[in-house]
C-alpha cells in the first residue's frame, strides 16, 4: 500500500518535471461533502457547521460545502465511508481523537487514521476539572487527598472509558496512588445533572458547557486540563500548576480526507482550511465554543496523531483497557 | 412581534410536515435550518426552531394512526391504538383526539414550564440513575399487561427487545456485543428503523397476506365519523391528565426521552383502566395518554435547557446550539440576562400551541382521505416512505437492509400471534435499564439497597410490584367469593 | 390427524427462540460477567439469555399439554403467504438495488412489480402507478425536501 503511494508520487512528479507548463491548481467542481461522524447537534456537526458557515461568509469556496452526518460506531463509520471514497476529491472529514482510540479497542473500526490522509488539525479543545459550588474541595490537591484516603469512594461522572475524561482519570489515579469510581453517562447532560444533583464529586467538563455553570455560581473549577490558562479562566490554575504533572490527554479535532489524496487536492484543502481558520466567522466560533487554535499542516498533523497516538496506547492499558490492535 | 409570529406559523408548519414524514426528524430538520436563522434575530429564531419541534410532535401521529407508520419516534405507541381506531373506521376521530390530547398536555407543559421551571429543575436534579432504574422498572413491569393473550409470549417478545437493544457498543467498557464483526452495528441497531419495520413494513406485509379489499381501510364518511364523538372524548379524560403529567415529568429527566414517556403513560392507562383487556383494539384513550405525554414531554425538556442550560436530549441539544450560537447563553442566568428571549420562547410556545391545534384539526378529514388511495398505489408508497425513513437516519443501504429484516420479522411474530408491542417497550427500555443499574451499583459500589433507600425510587419499585400484581386481583377476589 | 401450523408455530418459534437464547447465554458468558465495580456486559444478556430459555421450554411445553385437548384443523395460508414472500423479496431486492439504480427508479420498478405480480393489476395500471409514484416521490423529497437518497449510476 505504502509502496503504492510512492510510486504514485513518484510519478505525479515526473509527470509534473515532464509538463511543468500544465501544472495546474486543482478547483472543486462539484459540491464538497463534509462528513462529520456525530448526529445533528453533536460537537463535530456543530463545528463542522460552523466551520461551512465561516467559509460561505468568507466566500472562501467556489462550491456549496454540505456537512454529511456519518453516525455510528464512535466514530467507525464515518472513517470506513471515507476510506471508501478513495480518489474521490470531493469527500473530507472532520476526525477527532476517537479516530485514534477506537482502532485501538474496538475490532470491527477497522479504518485507522494512517490509511486516511490528514489535512489539517485545527483546534484542541480544553477541559475544567469540576465540582459543585458547595463542595467542600476548594483545590485540587485537597479533592486528590481526599480521594487518596477514601479509595473508591468518591465519583467522576464521565463519558466512555475511551473518552478524554477518562484519560484524566487514569493519568491523574497514575499520579496520585488515590481511588474513585468513574460513572460512564452516555449523554453531557445526564453527566452535568449527575454533578448538580450531589449524584457524583466531579467531573471533568468542556469549558464551554460549563461557562455559564460556572458564573452563575453553580459549579467550581478547580484547574484545566491544558497546557496554557485559558484567557476565559485566568484564575484557574492548570493542572500542573496545581502541582500535579501529568500529561495532558488532547480533544484535538482536524480534517481530513480519504486515502491515498492526490497532492495538488491536497495543497488546496490545507489553503482553504488555513484561510478559513483566519476568517471572522471561525474566529468568532473558537472564542465562543473556548477552544484553542492549533492549526499545523499535513506533515505536522500526521507527526502529532502518532505521537498522541503513542500516548493513549499507553494510557488506554494502565485504565486496564484491552487493546486489540 | 409580527414577524415572530409568522416565524411561529413557519415553524409548526415545518415541523408538522417533518413529523409526519418518518425519519427525517425535527433534530435533523433544525440542524439544517440553522445557518438560516443567522440573520434573524435570536428570538425569532428561537420561535421558529421551537415550533419545528412542538409540531413534529404533533404531526407525528398522522402517518401512526392512518398507516401504522411512525411518524417519530415517540409516536411509535400510538399505532397501537391509533391504527386500530381506524381500522374501525373511527380514523377521524383517533386523529381529532390525537390533536386534542396533543393541545392539552401541550399546555399544561407550556404553563408548567413558565411557572414553576425552577423547582421543578431542583426536582429533577434529585434523580438519578436508581431512579432511573425504578422508572424503566415501572415500564418494564406495565408490559406485563401489554402481553395480551399469552403472558409467555409476551415475555419472550420482550426478551427478545432487550437483546435486540443490547446489540452494540457497551458505554462502560467498549466491549462490542452481538455486533458480528460488522462496523455498521457498532453503534446498535436505530429505534426508528425497528419500529418502522416492525409496525409499518408488518403491516403491508400481512395485509397483502390477508388480501383485504381494494381500500386499505374503511374510509370515514359523514362529518361525525371524522371527529371523536362526545363519549370517546369523556373516556379519555384520565388520558388527558395522565399524559400531560406523565409525559411532562419524563420531559424533564435528562436522557428520558419522549419515547419512554409515551411507553410509560401508555402502560398507565392501561393499568387504571376498567377495560384494560380492551387495549390493543382500539380504544381513545390508548391514542390520548401517549400523544398527550410526547408533547408534554417538550415542555418539559424545555426546562433543564432554558434554566441550567442542560439538553435533554437531541433535539434539544440542537436547540441549545442555536442559542449559542445566537450569543444568548443558556443556563441559570438566561431568564434573567435574556428575558426576551426566554418569554418571547414561552409566549410562542403557547401560541404555536394553539396554531397546532388549528392547523391539524381542520386537516384531520383531508388526512383520513389518504385511505381511500387504492392498495397497489398505497403499499409501494409506504414501503417508498419507509425506505426513505430508514436511510434518512445515519444514510447508510445497511439500515435499509434491516427495516426489510425487521419487516420479515414483524411478520413473522404476527403469524405465530407473538405480540409486538412487548419487543418495541423492551428495546426502548432496555438499554436505559441496564445503564441505569450499572450506574447505580457503581455508585453504591455494588450495594444494591441503594434502589430502596432512597424515597423516589422505592416509591417508584413498589409501584412496579404493585402494577405487577393487579392482574391477579380478580382472581384474588374470585378465589375469596368461591371460598366464603 | 391433522397437526395445525398454528400449533407447530409455536413449537418452531419456541425452538428458535430457545437456540438464541443459547447463543446468547453463550457468547454473553464469554464476556465479564461480574466485575470489580458492578455488573460487566455480559450480565444482563447471560439474564436474559436464561430466562429466554427458560420460557422457550415453558412455551413448547405449553403447546404439548394444550395439543392433548385440542385438535385444531385450520388450513395454512398458503396463498397468502406466498403473496407476502414475494412481496418480501421484490422489497428487499429493491433496496438491494438502489446501490446501482438510485432510489427513484428502484423504487419505481417495486411498484411495478407488485402491480403486476401482487396485486395483480392490468399491466397498463401497474406501469402508471410506478411511473407517477416515482415522480411524485421525486417531486416531494428530492427538489422539494432536498433528502439526500441512494444515487445510482445514473446519477439520481
Amino acid at each position: 500500500m505504502n509502496r503504492r503511494i510512492l510510486l504514485t508520487t513518484a510519478l505525479a512528479m515526473g509527470a509534473a518535471l515532464l509538463a511543468p507548463a500544465a501544472q495546474a491548481e486543482w478547483k472543486p467542481t462539484r459540491p464538497i461533502e463534509l462528513v462529520v461522524h456525530s448526529g445533528p447537534g453533536g460537537g463535530n456537526d456543530v463545528m463542522g457547521r460552523a466551520l461551512v458557515a465561516a467559509i460561505d461568509e468568507a466566500k472562501l469556496s467556489p462550491v456549496r460545502i454540505q456537512v454529511s452526518n456519518k453516525v455510528g460506531g464512535g466514530g467507525a463509520t464515518a472513517a470506513s465511508y471515507l476510506n471508501e471514497k478513495k480518489g474521490d476529491p470531493h469527500v473530507i472529514g472532520i476526525f477527532t481523537s476517537v479516530w485514534l482510540t477506537n482502532p485501538l479497542v474496538q475490532q470491527e473500526a477497522n479504518v485507522s487514521m494512517r490509511e486516511l490522509t490528514p489535512i489539517s488539525l485545527m483546534v484542541l479543545e480544553p477541559a475544567l476539572f469540576v465540582v459543585r459550588a458547595d463542595s467542600p474541595y476548594k483545590s485540587m490537591t485537597e479533592l486528590m487527598d481526599a480521594a487518596k484516603a477514601n479509595p473508591g469512594k468518591m465519583k467522576q461522572s464521565g463519558g466512555s472509558p475511551l473518552a478524554r475524561d477518562a484519560l484524566v482519570r487514569t493519568v491523574l489515579q497514575a499520579k496520585t496512588g488515590g481511588r474513585w469510581a468513574f460513572i460512564s453517562f452516555p449523554s453531557g447532560g445526564e453527566r452535568i445533572s449527575a454533578l448538580l444533583g450531589g449524584h457524583v464529586d466531579m467531573m471533568v467538563i468542556e469549558p464551554q458547557e460549563a461557562g455559564e455553570l460556572i458564573r452563575s455560581g453553580k459549579i467550581r473549577a478547580l484547574a484545566q486540563v491544558t497546557d496554557a490558562r485559558l484567557p476565559e479562566f485566568k484564575d484557574t490554575p492548570t493542572l500542573k500548576e496545581a502541582g500535579f504533572d501529568v500529561p495532558n490527554p488532547p480533544q484535538p479535532r482536524g480534517i481530513l480526507g480519504p486515502p491515498g489524496m492526490a497532492p495538488d487536492v491536497l495543497a488546496y484543502y490545507v489553503d482553504l482550511i488555513a484561510r478559513a481558520n483566519k476568517s471572522p466567522g471561525w474566529q468568532k466560533f473558537l472564542r465562543d465554543g473556548i477552544l484553542e487554535e492549533k492549526l499545523l499542516g499535513p506533515k505536522e498533523t500526521a507527526e502529532f496523531l502518532a505521537k498522541t497516538e503513542t500516548e493513549l496506547r499507553g494510557i488506554l492499558t494502565d485504565s486496564g483497557v484491552k487493546l486489540v490492535r | 412581534m409580527p414577524t415572530n409570529l409568522l416565524w411561529c406559523l413557519v415553524g409548526c408548519f415545518l415541523g408538522t410536515v417533518v413529523g409526519i414524514l418518518p425519519g427525517l426528524g425535527p433534530a435533523a430538520t433544525i440542524a439544517m435550518l440553522l445557518p438560516m436563522t443567522y440573520s434573524m434575530s435570536p428570538a425569532s429564531g428561537i420561535i421558529m426552531l421551537t415550533g419545528i419541534y412542538y409540531g413534529a410532535k404533533y404531526g407525528g401521529s398522522t402517518t401512526s394512526i392512518l398507516l401504522n407508520m411512525p411518524g417519530e419516534s415517540s409516536s411509535v405507541v400510538t399505532c397501537i391504538d391509533g391504527y386500530q381506531m381506524a381500522r374501525k373506521g373511527r380514523a377521524g376521530a383517533a386523529l381529532g383526539i390525537a390533536a386534542i390530547a396533543s393541545f392539552i398536555a401541550g399546555s399544561f407543559g407550556i404553563v408548567a414550564l413558565s411557572l414553576i421551571a425552577p423547582p421543578i429543575a431542583a426536582f429533577a436534579l434529585s434523580f438519578s440513575s436508581p431512579e432511573y432504574f425504578a422508572l424503566m422498572a415501572l415500564g418494564l413491569a406495565l408490559v406485563v399487561l401489554l402481553a395480551g393473550d399469552s403472558l409467555v409470549k409476551g415475555l419472550i417478545a420482550l426478551l427478545v427487545g432487550l437483546w435486540l437493544t443490547s446489540i452494540g457498543t457497551d458505554l462502560f467498557t467498549s466491549q462490542s456485543r452481538f455486533t458480528f464483526g460488522q462496523t455498521s452495528l457498532l453503534s446498535g441497531l436505530d429505534f426508528m428503523v425497528v419500529a418502522i419495520g416492525v409496525f409499518a413494513i408488518t403491516e403491508v406485509l400481512s395485509s397483502i397476506s390477508d388480501q383485504e379489499e381494494t381500500q386499505v381501510l374503511p374510509v370515514p364518511k359523514g362529518f361525525r365519523n371524522l371527529l371523536p364523538s362526545w363519549e370517546e372524548l369523556k373516556a379519555c379524560r384520565f388520558a388527558f391528565a395522565n399524559g400531560s403529567i406523565v409525559g411532562f415529568i419524563i420531559g424533564v429527566l435528562p436522557g428520558a426521552g419522549a419515547s419512554i414517556a409515551s411507553f410509560i403513560s401508555y402502560g398507565i392507562e392501561r393499568a387504571f383502566s376498567r377495560h384494560p383487556e380492551k387495549f390493543g383494539t382500539g380504544l381513545p384513550e390508548g391514542v390520548a395518554a401517549p400523544e398527550g405525554a410526547n408533547n408534554a414531554d417538550t415542555g418539559g425538556a424545555l426546562i433543564p435547557l432554558l434554566t441550567l442550560g442542560i439538553p435533554g436530549g437531541g433535539t434539544t441539544a440542537i436547540l441549545l446550539s442555536a442559542l449559542v450560537l445566537w450569543g444568548v447563553k443558556p443556563g441559570p442566568l438566561m431568564m434573567t440576562e435574556s428575558p426576551d428571549v426566554f418569554w418571547g420562547l414561552v409566549a410562542s410556545l403557547y401560541i404555536g400551541n394553539v396554531m397546532l391545534l388549528i392547523l391539524n384539526l381542520p386537516m384531520v378529514p383531508l388526512f383520513a382521505q389518504i385511505l381511500r388511495i387504492p392498495v397497489y398505489i398505497l403499499h409501494p408508497v409506504i414501503f417508498g416512505v419507509s425506505v426513505i425513513g430508514a436511510y434518512s437516519v445515519s444514510g447508510r443501504l445497511f439500515d435499509v437492509l434491516m427495516l426489510a429484516g425487521f419487516g420479515a420479522l414483524g411478520f413473522a411474530m404476527s403469524r405465530l400471534k407473538f405480540p409486538v408491542a412487548p419487543l418495541v417497550l423492551g428495546f426502548v427500555l432496555g438499554d436505559a435499564m441496564e445503564r441505569a443499574l450499572r450506574q447505580s451499583l457503581m455508585m453504591s459500589q455494588g450495594d444494591l439497597s441503594i434502589l430502596i433507600s432512597r424515597p423516589i425510587s422505592a416509591g417508584m419499585l413498589i409501584f412496579a410490584v404493585a402494577v405487577l400484581f393487579l392482574p391477579l386481583l380478580p382472581r384474588f377476589r374470585r378465589l375469596k367469593e368461591a371460598a366464603g | 390427524m391433522t397437526k395445525s401450523i398454528f400449533r407447530d408455530g409455536d413449537i418452531i418459534a419456541g425452538a428458535l427462540t430457545a437456540a438464541l437464547g443459547t447463543y446468547i447465554t453463550v457468547t454473553a458468558s464469554r464476556w465479564d460477567v461480574m466485575g470489580p465495580e458492578g455488573p460487566g456486559p455480559g450480565f444482563f444478556p447471560v439474564g436474559y439469555g436464561i430466562a429466554l430459555i427458560i420460557l422457550s421450554l415453558i412455551l413448547i411445553f405449553q403447546r404439548f399439554t394444550a395439543a392433548r385437548h385440542t385438535e385444531e384443523n385450520r388450513p395454512f395460508d398458503w396463498a397468502g403467504f406466498r403473496r407476502a414472500a414475494i412481496t418480501w423479496v421484490a422489497f428487499t431486492a429493491s433496496t438491494a438495488l438502489m446501490q446501482t439504480l438510485g432510489f427513484y427508479i428502484s423504487f419505481g420498478l417495486l411498484t411495478l412489480f407488485l402491480g403486476l405480480f401482487v396485486f395483480e393489476k392490468p399491466l397498463k395500471s401497474a406501469l402508471i402507478a410506478g411511473v407517477l409514484s416515482a415522480a411524485g416521490f421525486y417531486i416531494v423529497f428530492d427538489m422539494a425536501l432536498g433528502v439526500a437518497l441512494p444515487v445510482g449510476l445514473l446519477g439520481f
